[in-house]
């Protein structure tokens, strides 16, 4: 168990005269006994940020230390890491037995009747033990998963790190897996680093969410406050689906002003904004509402799509009815199941000042996000 | 198509009824195809049928009948079988003397290289220009290489004064050059098995290795619990190949050995000079010989046959 420290760690590539940043001063710390996500879109860095942990690439610059001490220059098989791979990364010629021993027996001088009897305590942890004398490729993909997140807890390292290790299961196991693995970790405690590009994943499995774009960290906070309170557009657009709303408008007094409909703002949202008039609204889908009132938040709509998800429907509204539904601006709303609509209805579509995040159009930074206290009520916290 | 339907279910078809079908269903291409195929099976087999027949017949026999045509009852001997053994039996003990090691060594070596050059995480460039510097010795020539070979054997390496205990044990001199030759075809085959093995390796998944490491194995570790192990299908192939190749060379015997009548000439330079006299040649003797000769190759094909194929699949 130990706490794990990334001081501005940087990695760069050469390719040849050009030079590749990877991962761009990327600050982290994580607690003894956290589970952190780390998540971004593909070749954001966050694979690369993970095998810098590992010791399986260099660190181009920063420090990288485990329980305060610094490990930058420790060997892989030094750190008392344990890693869990996407491909699972089996040894094909090895027993079940051989594969969970092959760590302890390398890594440690244990005699061979306590090692054994350690894989099979964790065997039965895992529900393997019947698989034990089997070989890797006589075994399903989630038994392969299993028995190499078995192979990882067996050797009780300092920290765990699983690079997406759950993407190669059809969608059931996964979602399966996804629970026992938060309850292992919670039961283990050990500090946990798990790289994921499943927005799903980072939002049900961490304590804290990490996201990373460009090779650049984003933001650092718990699941909720990265979804209520983004740090800026790009963490904001990432987590959610269908994803937020996004609509350019210009401050004007107090009123913000978009191609298709001008939204006034108060004194509370219009003070957070500063000097900014270059602005995005942002609106998620789950926070607008269909209503019959009219009102200064409310706007005449026209249904173009209504995908229904069987609890709920995601409807797609067009604020003119004759624009090209190509171009024109759209608003997606999540609706109840049983609140049916049908293409072509108009509809009056309230965006809840409350609910609105602000942007500036340039930095992407979050100027005003919706508030707290409203959010927990919707959440039923 | 119900005649498909049927077609699969052989249970309630006889076996004469599906070939009936069969060839009802003949066309001229599928003739022709047999043909061509039957044509180019009697092509290759031709010439080992002829050695075979002939290395049955007597003098009389070969002069008699046509290379191909088995031999009269009056024509067969097993004689120059016999003799062929007598003569080449201690040779093939020569011969096993240096191609089991030669071979068994370069696989290893070659083996090992090929993991330095693939897994360890070192500097690309250096890698290539190590690699650059052993593919290069595949394609020298064996007889660009023949002069330079006596030289360093009679001249640098006098291998013969150092072993001079081994002498002074009853062993004959001679015998220095079966070490020679274990030496001389290690460093000409470890190129080709550090290729072969490397193309192998690169394919190995790295997931698997960085795993390893993580669970604390060194580099050495790595190799031995890991890489070798998993290395079986191209031993195989490597094992066959360097064998055959060492095995039939005669090039380099006849440089470093020279002689026939040495105690420790190899099959091939007895067999070079088998069946050949003032008289004239003796086809049947040299048949024999050469399909005796030819006997452990065989059985290392059929020995290592399925991993061979894995291998050459991989």
């Amino acid at each position: 168990m130990a706490t794990l420290e990334l001081d501005s760690i940087t990695k760069t590539f050469q390719d040849g005269d050009e030079e590749i940043v990877a991962v761009d001063d990327v600050s982290l710390s994580i607690d003894d006994g956290e589970f952190l996500v780390v998540v971004g879109p593909s070749g954001c860095g966050k694979s690369t940020t993970l095998r810098m942990v590992a010791g399986l690439e260099t660190i181009t610059a920063g420090t990288l230390s485990i329980d305060n001490r610094v490990v930058n220059d420790v060997k892989s098989q030094d750190r008392d890491i344990a890693m869990v791979f996407q491909s699972y990364a089996l040894y094909p010629h090895m027993s079940v037995r051989q594969n969970m021993s092959f760590g302890l027996e390398e890594s440690t001088d244990l005699p061979d009747d306590e090692i054994n009897q350690m894989v099979s305590e964790t065997g039965e942890m895992l529900g393997i033990s019947n698989l034990l004398d089997r070989k890797p490729s006589d075994l399903s993909g989630g038994q392969q998963q299993r028995v190499a997140l078995g192979r990882a807890i067996v050797r009780d390292p300092e920290v765990f790190l699983m690079d997406e290790p759950l993407s190669n299961l059809d969608a059931k196991l996964r979602a399966e897996m996804r629970t026992e693995l938060q309850r292992l970790q919670n039961d283990l405690g050990v500090t946990t680093v798990y790289v994921t590009h499943d927005q799903t994943e980072a939002m049900t499995m961490g304590d804290r969410i990490a996201i990373l774009d460009g090779g650049e960290l984003q933001q650092i906070a718990t699941p909720l406050e990265c979804y209520h309170e983004p740090a800026n557009r790009f963490v904001a657009s990432f987590l959610g689906e269908p994803s937020m709303n996004f609509f350019d408008v210009t401050l004007e007094g107090d009123r913000l002003v978009g191609d298709a409909f001008e939204y006034p703002i108060d004194e509370g949202v219009r003070a957070d904004l500063g000097d900014a008039t270059d602005l995005v609204l942002g609106i998620r889908p789950e926070a607008v509402e269909l209503v019959d009132e009219d009102g200064d938040h409310e706007f005449e709509t026209t249904v173009d799509v209504v995908e229904p998800m069987g609890d709920e429907n995601t409807v797609y509204l067009h604020f003119d009815p004759d624009a090209d539904p190509e171009t024109a601006a759209t608003l997606v709303a999540t609706i109840d199941g049983f609140n049916r609509v049908s293409e072509g209805d108009t509809v009056t579509a309230r965006i809840p000042e409350d609910a609105i995040h602000l942007f500036d159009r340039n930095t992407g930074e979050a100027l005003h996000n919706r508030s707290m206290e409203n959010a927990a009520d919707q959440i039923n916290l | 198509m119900s005649d498909g339907e049927i077609r699969t279910d052989g249970g309630t078809t006889s076996t004469t009824a599906r070939l009936r079908r069969n060839l009802d269903q003949l066309t001229v291409e599928d003739v022709g195809l047999y043909v061509v195929l039957a044509f180019a099976a009697a092509f290759y087999l031709v010439p080992i049928e002829s050695g075979l027949v002939t290395s049955f017949k007597t003098g009389i026999a070969i002069v008699e009948t046509a290379p191909f045509a088995p031999p009269g009852p009056s024509g067969l001997t097993l004689e120059k079988w016999q003799t062929a053994i007598d003569a080449l039996l201690r040779g093939m003990g020569n011969s096993l003397l240096y191609a089991v090691p030669a071979t068994v060594i370069s696989a290893f070596v070659g083996s090992i290289t090929a993991y330095g050059l693939t897994i360890p995480t070192w500097k690309k460039s250096y890698k290539a220009v190590v690699l650059m510097l052993i593919i290069a010795g595949i394609f020298i020539p064996y007889q660009a290489v023949l002069v330079p070979l006596t030289q360093f054997w009679s001249q640098w390496a006098q291998l013969d004064q150092v072993l001079s205990f081994v002498w002074a044990l009853g062993i004959d001199n001679d015998y220095v050059g079966i070490i020679e030759l274990v030496i001389t075809h290690v460093a000409y085959g470890i190129p080709i098995c550090t290729l072969l093995f490397r193309t192998y390796y690169k394919t190995m998944s790295e997931e698997m290795i960085e795993s390893a490491r993580l669970d604390g194995a060194t580099l050495r570790r790595v190799y031995r619990r890991i890489v070798l192990p998993l290395s079986g299908p191209m031993f195989a192939v490597v094992l066959i190949y360097q064998f055959t190749q060492i095995w039939n060379d005669l090039l380099f015997t006849l440089v470093i050995v020279s002689t026939e009548s040495s105690p420790a000439a190899p099959v091939v330079l007895i067999l070079a000079g088998l069946g050949s006299s003032l008289e004239g040649q003796d086809f049947a003797l040299r048949m024999a010989g050469a399909f005796f000769a030819a006997l452990p190759t065989l059985a290392v094909y059929i020995f290592f046959g399925e991993e061979f194929a894995e291998g050459v699949a991989a």
